[in-house]
């Protein structure tokens, strides 16, 4: 069975605030990314939301490390 | 584009007769077919393919329903309808919903095929009724809008998911998305409908019918060829019998009795507050 896509989810309730990560959703594709992620977290009346594909994101610190020089 | 100047409505008073009961069918036809997807997105919030899907399918149906009640009020102010009243007294023939929701959604495809034609459909309705020159329509459009983008956006990744997969379900799309086209081309209604040129003429909504069917039919071709699903030649609509209030061409029967049973909660009309 093929794995889908893992998109992060980020999203901010007002305008003045910052985005925050909210999540994750698998998704085929970057639309199916979208319906999930506005159903799926729903908890608050966002007014701004949006998805990044994970393989998108460039890591700075490697995982499970502190962000001490060397890295 | 005609520069004529459009008279507002905030209310029915001054309407000519043809307009106003082409916007009660309009009105009726789309609250029919938002409570009948409702019904099936809501059946749908088990069995889907994956936990996100189910999650997003029970969303559909809260927002489906929620537009409902909000065409429902629209009437009962206007027309002095009762949705509930009506609901329970009408024949099933009598429903006014696309005639793809009548029976139950037997499969994902056919659920795909539901969400990415016929709810589309219904949006692209909505669409028409933008600005329109029926004041008290205008903010409860836009609101239903701006919710049905997430209609779209889980009905055409589902279609290209299915697509792309090939084989028995990509058929199975196929087949399914032509048979919602052609129930939507007969809800749309024959090109000369009065009503709908009545509704055109007074600026309650923008676009003909024939339009609509066309840009739809626009948006499936294009979907099919990025899903790779070869989309059947549209089968001209027959109209005949076709009946203004309902939609429907002689011989349609409406939703099944089992939905409509579900639909009414007859199992559980004891339980009524106030009966």
């Amino acid at each position: 069975m093929a794995v889908l896509p893992v998109y992060e989810v980020f999203a901010r309730a007002k305008h003045d605030e910052p985005l925050k990560h909210v999540g994750s959703v698998n998704a085929a594709d970057d639309e199916l990314a979208k319906a999930y992620a506005w159903t799926l977290y729903d908890e608050e009346s966002w007014v701004e939301m949006c998805v990044v594909p994970r393989a998108a994101i460039v890591p700075i610190t490697a995982h499970g490390r502190l962000p001490v020089w060397g890295n | 584009m005609s520069n004529a100047v459009v008279r507002e409505f905030e209310s029915l008073e001054g309407m000519p007769t043809a307009t106003a009961e082409g916007l009660h069918n309009l009105l009726w036809a789309l609250a029919d077919t938002k409570l009948l997807l409702g019904y099936h997105y809501g059946e749908w919030t088990f069995g889907t393919p994956e936990l996100e899907a189910a999650v997003a399918s029970c969303s559909l149906s809260q927002s489906e329903l929620g537009h409902a009640r909000l065409l429902h009020a629209l009437l009962k102010k206007h027309w002095g309808d009762d949705a509930e009243t009506v609901a329970e007294r009408r024949e099933p023939a009598e429903f006014a919903n696309i005639a793809f929701l009548d029976q139950p959604v037997d499969g994902w495809p056919a659920f795909v095929a539901m969400n990415a034609v016929v709810d589309l459909a219904a949006t692209r309705v909505l669409a028409t009724l933008q600005g329109s020159a029926f004041k008290p329509l205008r903010m409860s459009v836009d609101k239903m809008l701006d919710e049905e983008r997430h209609h779209a956006h889980h009905g055409r990744g589902w279609f290209r998911t299915l697509g792309r997969r090939g084989g028995e379900d990509a058929e199975q799309l196929r087949v399914a998305a032509g048979n919602a086209l052609a129930t939507v081309a007969v809800w749309l209604g024959p090109p000369d409908d009065p009503g709908d040129r009545a509704l055109v003429a007074a600026g309650i909504r923008n676009r003909p019918a024939l339009e609509v069917l066309a840009a739809l039919a626009d948006d499936l071709r294009q979907l099919a060829l990025e899903a790779g699903v070869g989309v059947p030649a549209p089968v001209p609509a027959v109209f005949n019998g076709w009946n203004p209030r309902t939609r429907r061409a002689a011989g349609s029967t409406g939703p099944a009795d089992d939905i409509l049973f579900h639909l009414r909660g007859d199992a559980n009309a004891l339980f009524k507050v106030g009966e």
